[in-house]
Parts: structure tokens; sequence; C-alpha cells
């Protein structure tokens, strides 16, 4: 049996049971099947959106809540706020994300809290990518600069962007490991150090 | 409903979910919760077993979304296969629907003005990219996905060699990535907000 041809039954879920850890032990080295799996299984899946669908019981949606916060009662409690999110390495090291979410900073710091919430996805190369959303929108003539803050380093312009709505920053240069990636209110052009205390940071 | 995470991505909501933050669960499961019990509904044919696959497909979301690489593959699809898989292993344990699998699903008890117009776009055009396939390679990927028959049943059912059914699948699943590659076809989930 080519193992290789397996990989559309595969995606629909349609080998036999016996097959499946042979096919399963092959994809962990074979890259071919790996490429042809992530496509061929996307194609799968639109399947799903094929079919009717009726909206299910609203009982469903507490029932599963239920039993995921009935679960995590039996492992250690990860902090809850503020969140810095360590980067997690991914399997074999092909890439890892940090994120992390922040109580927090509004135009005047009112005591209306706003929720702010930053993910920060590292690549395999090392670039990054910085996703934003709830932040207010930068005050006329300013701007929000990200930063990359290298461990025991001087922060490097990582680039601008406005607020509001959710922006993604495509942060320039690469991420080194264990660095931080900040953002500050700058004024607009951006400036080469930062000049103000982070609205938020994340520790990778 | 107060959703506060739902201007991020799907695989930010992952990386949430694998940091035991239960809003990410639930916004996961408003995103695709109703594709999934469609699903779900469309491979058991029982509600209450439709509910079940979903649940325990949601539950191995929350237990395994550290374990999430974005590099293979989309969130939805990641998703939708966990509770794909789980419908598909209870209708092997039930024997269920077999026999009538070749028709098309009942018509829904809702749709229409209820049903949301985003994933009523989605099915038109899956529908549409299925109805252009040729007769046996749509045949073998309505039953293999959902009839949940696996592909030794196919062969026997359909009494073809097992690499007929092989290729059958592998070619309607090339030819349907095709189709649904053509411009407008997003199968992930969007805001509309």
């Amino acid at each position: 049996m080519d193992l290789h041809d397996l990989t559309a039954a595969y995606a629909l879920d349609a080998l036999d049971a016996d097959d499946v850890e042979a096919y399963e032990a092959h994809l962990a080295q074979c890259d071919r099947c790996r490429t042809e799996l992530a496509e061929l299984g996307e194609t799968a899946t639109a399947l799903a959106f094929g079919t009717e669908a009726p909206e299910p019981p609203t009982r469903l949606r507490g029932a599963i809540l239920d039993a995921a916060a009935s679960e995590r009662s039996n492992v250690v409690p990860f902090p809850r706020r503020p969140w810095v999110f360590r980067v997690t390495a991914a399997a074999a090291a092909v890439a890892a994300c940090a994120a992390v979410g922040l109580g927090v900073w509004g135009a005047s710091r009112s005591t209306k809290t706003e929720a702010v919430s930053a993910v920060v996805v590292v690549g395999a190369d090392r670039h990054a990518t910085l996703t934003v959303s709830g932040l207010a929108r930068a005050p006329h003539g300013k701007t929000y600069e990200a930063w990359i803050i290298p461990h025991g380093g001087n922060a490097r312009p990582a680039g601008l962007f406005a607020g509001g709505g959710t922006a993604v920053v495509h942060l320039r240069g690469t991420l080194p490991s264990g660095a931080v990636v900040a953002a500050t209110v700058e004024r607009a052009g951006g400036v080469k150090a930062p000049t103000t205390p982070p609205v938020l940071s994340a520790e990778t | 409903m107060s959703r506060p995470l739902a201007h991020l991505s799907d695989e930010a909501v992952v990386l949430l979910a694998a940091r035991s933050e239960e809003s990410a669960l639930a916004e996961l499961y408003d995103r695709y919760g109703r594709t999934a019990y469609g699903l779900a509904l469309r491979v058991l044919r029982d509600e209450r077993l439709a509910e079940d696959a979903v649940q325990e497909g949601f539950l191995a979301v929350w237990r395994t979304a550290a374990r999430f690489v974005p590099e293979r593959g989309k969130a939805s699809t990641w998703i939708l296969t966990l509770v794909h898989r789980r419908a598909v292993d209870a209708v092997r344990r039930e024997q269920r629907r077999r026999a009538d699998t070749l028709e098309r699903a009942p018509e829904p008890a809702v749709g229409g003005v209820d049903e949301d117009a985003w994933l009523r776009l989605q099915r038109e055009r899956v529908q549409e990219a299925l109805r252009l396939l040729p007769d046996t390679q749509r045949e073998a990927l309505e039953l293999a996905y959902y009839g949940g028959f696996s592909q030794s049943e196919l062969a026997e059912r359909l009494g073809q060699p097992l690499g007929t059914i092989k290729s059958r699948m592998f070619a309607g699943l090339a030819r349907m990535r095709e189709l649904l590659g053509e411009p407008g076809m997003e199968m992930s989930w969007t805001s509309t907000t």
C-alpha cells in the first residue's frame, strides 16, 4: 500500500481505523503529504459549509462552556489579568505565538475600562505580526509606534499604526528570542526611541 | 450578545483558548457552532447524537488548542475537522444512516430568513461546486464525508476496486479545490460588523 495515496481519504475522515495510525506515522515524516493534506483538508472542510445549517439548540452552547469550565478547574490556573503570554514554542519549533490582552488604556485613561487585546504571531523566520484591537484611535497629530525591545537592548522602531478598530502591524525587522513587543503614543511620523510609557507590551 | 473578541482572527482566538480563556471558546462556538451542528446532523441524522459530536469536538478544541499550529492550516478547518471526526466515529459505532445517505439532506426546520446570509452563500457555492463534479467523484465525496463511509466500505458498496475509490476521492477533492479557489470563495469566518 502506498501511503501517499491515502491523503484524500484521510482528509475526508474516510480511512479505515487500521490505516489511520500508519498514515499518521507516515505523515510525520513526509513533507509532500503534509503539504497536500493542508490543501485537501481545507477543501474537505469546505464540504461542512455545504450542508443546511439549522440553529443548534441553545442549551448546546451552555453545555459546552460548562463542561469546558469544569475541566479547567483541574488544571493550574493561568493568571488572569494583566495577561502577558509567553511565546509558546509550537511543535518542532516551527512557529511560535504569543498573545496578550490588557485591561486598559483609553484616551485620558478614564475610569471606563476599555478592552484592548493584542496578539503577536511570530513566524519561523522570526518576522512577527502584531494585531491590536480595541485601542482608541491615536489623538490628532499623534500615532502609535510599535517597538521591538531585545532582551537587555534598546527599543527598535518596528512600525506605525493609527489604532481604532483592528490594526495589523507587520513588525519591521526580526524578533529576537525573549524580546518585548510594545507600543507607545508618539508624534505623527514616529520617533527613533520611545518617549512615553507603553500602552501595551508583550513579553515573547 | 457582547462579543469582545469579535475583531480577532480565528487563529488569535484559538491562542486565547489555549490560555484557558473561556470567552475564546464561546467566540469560536459562535463562529462555527452552527456549521458544526449542521455537519454533525447531516452525518448522524439524529439531533442528540449531533449535539454530542459537536460538544465532544469543541471540548477537543479546548483541550488541544495549545497544539494548534497555524502554519499547518486554518483554525476553522481544524475545528470542523475535530467535530467531523467525532461525528464519523459515532456514525460508524451506531451503524445508522447507511441506507439513506445518497439522498439529499432533509430541508431544515429553520432557514430562509432565519439563516445567516453568509452561511447561505457559502452553502450555495459549495453545492454548486459539488454539482459540477463528475457523478462518480461527487458520490465518493458525499458518501465519505457526509455518510461517514470508510474507503473500503465505499469500495464494497459501489462494487469498485479500492484504487478506484481512492482516485475518485482525490480527483474530486482536487477539482473542488479548483472550483472553490475561484475569486470570492473564502471559507473562513469574516466579521460582518
